[in-house]
């Protein structure tokens, strides 16, 4: 059973929160350094490898206290409890979102636990370089065909991780990603693999997704053309073909033989998907061993997220300050950045996660909402940004929200002693960059001497708030723990917005046209119901065919 | 002359036997305390035919004396010559027997016979001159043969001496006298250069029998025989008839790591990577060709197969599997589920030490016969001479399949065939 919530417009603490955002909002950041000058240490959270400074964001003291009643006002414990329990928090699909199971030591998963031997035996046999292809050769390349939740994931993760050490003996193969249903990439990642040493992998947790089904047929089809043998050749299908969906069905009728299927379960969205074989990717990059600490960091999350009180939950406080970012100050874009290279594909997992989980508009109680929910949420590698958008988020007339993403430590392993010296300058470099951004940020051009006389075009005004998450290190285990966090802080502002994190009904409509494009692409003179912008475009794609 | 020869490798124990044998005085140090009491057990290191023999007879002779460096408990008059026959990359441990064991004024000569990269020789030699040393420092890379080893020794087709002064030169001539009588195959040259020759000689030598495992593989696809292109080429006098065997890959610890010092040379001058890492990587390929071949005779389902194999030494005539092929093949088998069952007719004691630090167990067989029994493939790895007329028969009625796999082409693959059995070669069916 999922707890009653009454509509957030009848919160007695929303008009509060609304009224005090009144008087405190027009206050510049510095002002709240100069009332609270130890800000830190009221509003920095510690756990699990993670550090998250919330000084820097537009938050007093007041404001949090109101806050944190909100969440107990809207039940966000009763909540909490309604997910962990397996109870039906995706009320329009009808199922339980149990993909903190994944992580679950205990023998309540059971399930799961036979699902990671499977693994355990597919990924020691690939990187001992056993996983043998049709002619005998050992696997040197995997292709992961996946998009959404089957990609973002674990081609996030693997990244992150890939200077992780591997046990002697162990070889990590070369991971390529496939998804764009124009084949863009599978079509690349072909031309330069080799057949008898390539490893298809088909990640669908429906195992219906067109993107990820055209994209593996082509790879089929070329294996086969390649080695010489039908498109249905067992042996090449158990060779070179591993899939991972909850439809196992599918996978057969599809022709992965039943050894080759890895299998997730319903309860599992895919964007919550990684923990599950989804992260094979990541498995191959750092060995079982690694993707059970990044399993055991996302529990360590979980723990924290059940056990601590909302002061000193992470995750919660993190939905809590966003929630005043948006409902009170209007700050409706969120920015990240991580200075640490790794996390490069950290912005588009958190896109997806976010955008696709709070992106609503429509309570749980099945009315509109008057409020904002969800903001625009993009990022990139913070350095490079610096170099791109950051004018925007200095000097541009919108207010964003920024999230500040470092390492405390790096380049301690033993591979990199050759050029240690000059890394770890550039990651010291990196780092200074980073607090020098977020300072800037927030205090404007005073951060650097507020007695400067500057025209109008070179000045910052500052205010822009941001909180900084310092990671200690680029471990599978704290990772687990960083990536749970976000889990659950959206899980906890949908709480808030009374809204389903959990479904996702605005991408399937857009899926069901496409279908009836192609008949209008096939022939743009028939006669079709489409609007004539639609169908000029396509007479004119059609036309530029014909004259070619 | 007093000698003394440094080095638990083989080149030591061919170089403390040969001098040994015309005459001179050998102190002959190893370092392991289990190595010395082998030795004064009269058990040599290495069970090379012949030299076994050999080895005892110095001993007997009291000519050839083992000691254990560093606590030698019998008096020995110093040594006017040292050699250095240490394993590769021990440049340091050479530098401490500079430092400790060399007298000033009574060594008059160091041999290095030490593989490693290029300018150790010079830079020993440097260490020498600096201590300030009156003994002449040369180079004698060792172009000993595993299986052939005496001989190569004793009976050299050329004999490489890197060299700078011109009392070494006199004196390692004298040394190597009675090895050097048909025609005087001494090539002096500088000592970088001698340990360069080297390298390149067996850098060359691999990269022949990589090109020939490539042509082999593209004989399969366009059937041809490659052992018939392999005598074509052979009968032409710019290429010669050595080194041409196509095969399942080399191993051992000289011919691969004199090729890896070469590579690493060649990478630490940032020199253009190519053909030296292509010929290792075509030969690490190699090892597994043999086990691919089963893998599609059996259409990838080999799970509970058994296979044999036949000689797991990485060439006929030496007990050991460092580096071996039939290494790289079990490892295969085992991690398929596929039982494996060796013969071998001196490396099993090796093989069994290798495959407990595996954890793993392999039927090690007494026969050849005993290892083929029931079993669905034959793999022929190593050409030892009594496995080139088996009982044809006796395989087709005890092996569950009759499957052989030739590693070598030592068979004639009509002939089997003939006999009733599946025949796969390299480069050749």
């Amino acid at each position: 059973m999922v707890p009653e919530q009454d509509d957030l417009t009848e919160s007695l603490i929303w008009p509060q929160l609304e009224s005090l955002a009144c008087k405190e909002g027009s206050l510049h950041l510095s002002d709240f350094f100069l009332q609270e000058p130890d800000r830190f240490a009221h509003f920095c959270l510690e756990s699990d490898g993670l550090l998250v400074d919330l000084s820097k964001q537009r938050v007093s003291s007041h404001a949090r206290d109101l806050l944190v009643s909100l969440a107990d006002e809207r039940g966000l414990d009763c909540w909490r409890e309604a997910l962990f329990s397996g109870a039906e928090v995706n009320c329009t699909e009808h199922r339980s979102a149990k993909h903190w199971l994944l992580r679950d030591p205990s023998d309540q998963a059971a399930e799961v636990h036979a699902q990671l031997e499977i693994m355990d035996s597919i990924v020691s046999r690939v990187l001992e370089g056993q996983w043998r292809g049709v002619l005998g050769d050992a696997i040197t390349d995997v292709v992961n065909v996946g998009v959404g939740g089957s990609e973002l994931g674990p081609m996030m993760a693997a990244f992150a991780l890939h200077s992780t050490p591997l046990a002697e003996g162990e070889t990590r193969p070369s991971l390529h990603f496939a998804s764009s249903m124009d084949g863009s990439q599978i079509s690349q990642v072909l031309q330069e693999l080799n057949p008898r040493t390539t490893l298809v992998l088909v990640s669908s947790k429906s195992f219906t997704t067109v993107d990820t089904l055209h994209n593996a047929n082509t790879a089929r089809s070329w294996m086969a053309r390649a080695l010489g043998l039908e498109m249905d050749n067992e042996a090449m299908l158990r060779c070179h073909f591993i899939g991972i969906s909850a439809q196992p069905d599918k996978m057969t009728a599809w022709g992965i033989p039943s050894a080759n299927q890895l299998q997730f379960w319903d309860w599992v969205g895919g964007r919550y998907s990684l923990w599950s074989a989804i992260g094979l990717p990541i498995a191959l990059t750092v060995g079982m061993h690694g993707f059970h600490e990044l399993l055991a960091g996302a529990h360590d999350m979980d723990l924290h997220f059940r056990q601590r009180p909302w002061q000193e939950n992470i995750p919660v406080m993190l939905a809590l300050v966003d929630v005043w970012n948006i409902n009170f100050l209007d700050i409706r874009a969120r920015a990240v950045l991580p200075y640490d290279g790794r996390l490069k594909y950290l912005p588009a997992y958190l896109e997806q996660l976010e955008m696709e989980s709070n992106g609503k508009s429509v309570s749980r109680n099945g009315d509109p909402v008057d409020y904002h929910t969800c903001p625009v949420i993009w990022g990139e590698v913070g350095p490079n940004a610096q170099h791109a958008f950051f004018q925007l988020l200095h000097q541009g007339t919108q207010p964003v929200a920024c999230e500040f993403l470092m390492t405390a430590r790096r380049y301690t392993e033993s591979a990199h002693s050759g050029a240690a010296v000059e890394l770890e300058g550039q990651h010291a470099l990196s780092n200074a960059n980073c607090l020098a951004q977020s300072r800037l940020l927030a205090f404007g051009e005073q951060a650097l001497d507020s007695t400067l006389a500057l025209p109008a075009y070179k000045r910052y005004r500052g205010n822009q708030p941001s909180t900084t998450l310092v990671i200690e290190e680029m471990a599978p285990r704290i990772l687990g723990a960083l990536l749970a966090m976000y889990e659950h802080k959206v899980f906890a502002q949908a709480v808030i917005w009374g809204i389903n994190p959990f479904d996702q009904w605005g991408v399937e409509m857009g899926k069901v046209i496409a279908t009836d494009m192609l008949a209008v692409l096939a022939d743009p003179d028939g006669a079709h119901e489409v609007d004539d912008s639609s169908l000029s475009l396509a007479r004119h794609i059609a036309c530029k065919q014909a004259t070619q | 002359m007093q000698v003394a020869v440094y080095g638990d490798t083989l080149c030591a124990q061919v170089t403390a036997t040969a001098l040994a044998q015309t005459g001179h005085q050998v102190a002959w140090y190893v370092f392991g305390k289990e190595e010395h009491e082998q030795l004064n057990q009269e058990q040599p290191l290495f069970n090379e035919q012949g030299l076994d023999r050999l080895y005892v007879e110095q001993i007997s002779a009291g000519r050839l004396v083992p000691l254990l460096r560093g606590q030698s408990a019998v008096e020995i008059s110093p040594s006017e010559v040292v050699f250095l026959a240490l394993s590769p990359g021990s440049e340091t441990l050479a530098e401490d027997i500079l430092d400790v064991d060399v007298k000033p004024g009574a060594c008059r000569l160091v041999v290095n016979q030490t593989v490693g990269p290029v300018g150790v020789a010079e830079r020993l030699r440097q260490y020498l001159l600096s201590a300030g040393y009156d003994a002449a420092l040369v180079a004698l890379p060792d172009l000993i043969q595993e299986g052939n080893a005496f001989l190569t020794f004793t009976r050299p087709e050329s004999i490489l001496l890197g060299c700078y002064e011109r009392e070494g030169e006199a004196l390692m001539r004298e040394l190597l006298r009675p090895f050097n009588r048909r025609k005087d195959v001494l090539q002096v040259m500088s000592l970088r250069e001698a340990e360069f020759a080297k390298l390149a000689i067996s850098g060359i030598l691999a990269t022949r029998i990589s090109f020939m495992n490539d042509m082999a593989a593209l004989s399969e696809s366009l059937d041809v025989d490659i052992d018939a292109v392999r005598v074509a080429m052979g009968a032409d006098s710019r290429i010669g008839e050595a080194y041409l065997y196509p095969g399942c890959g080399f191993g051992g610890p000289g011919l691969s790591s004199n090729v890896l010092a070469l590579l690493d040379a060649q990478q630490q001058k940032a020199a253009e990577p190519g053909l030296l890492e292509q010929v290792l990587h075509t030969n690490e390929r190699q090892k597994e060709v043999l086990f691919r071949k089963f893998w599609q005779y059996c259409n990838g389902c080999v799970k509970g197969k058994r296979v044999a194999i036949w000689g797991a030494s990485f060439k006929p005539g030496t007990a050991r599997v460092e580096n071996a092929p039939a290494l790289k093949i079990i490892e295969a088998l085992w991690a398929q589920g596929v039982d494996v069952a060796v013969h071998d007719p001196k490396a099993l004691p090796d093989l069994k030490r290798w495959a407990e630090k595996q954890n793993k167990e392999l039927l090690l067989c007494d026969t050849p016969y005993e290892a083929t029994l029931g079993a669905d493939a034959l793999m022929l790895v190593t050409e030892w001479k009594p496995y080139w007329s088996p009982d044809w028969q006796r395989l087709k009625q005890e092996m569950r399949t009759g499957l052989i796999l030739d590693g070598r082409n030592i068979y004639d693959p009509a002939f089997v065939k003939a006999q009733g059995l599946e025949y796969r070669g390299i480069g050749r069916s």
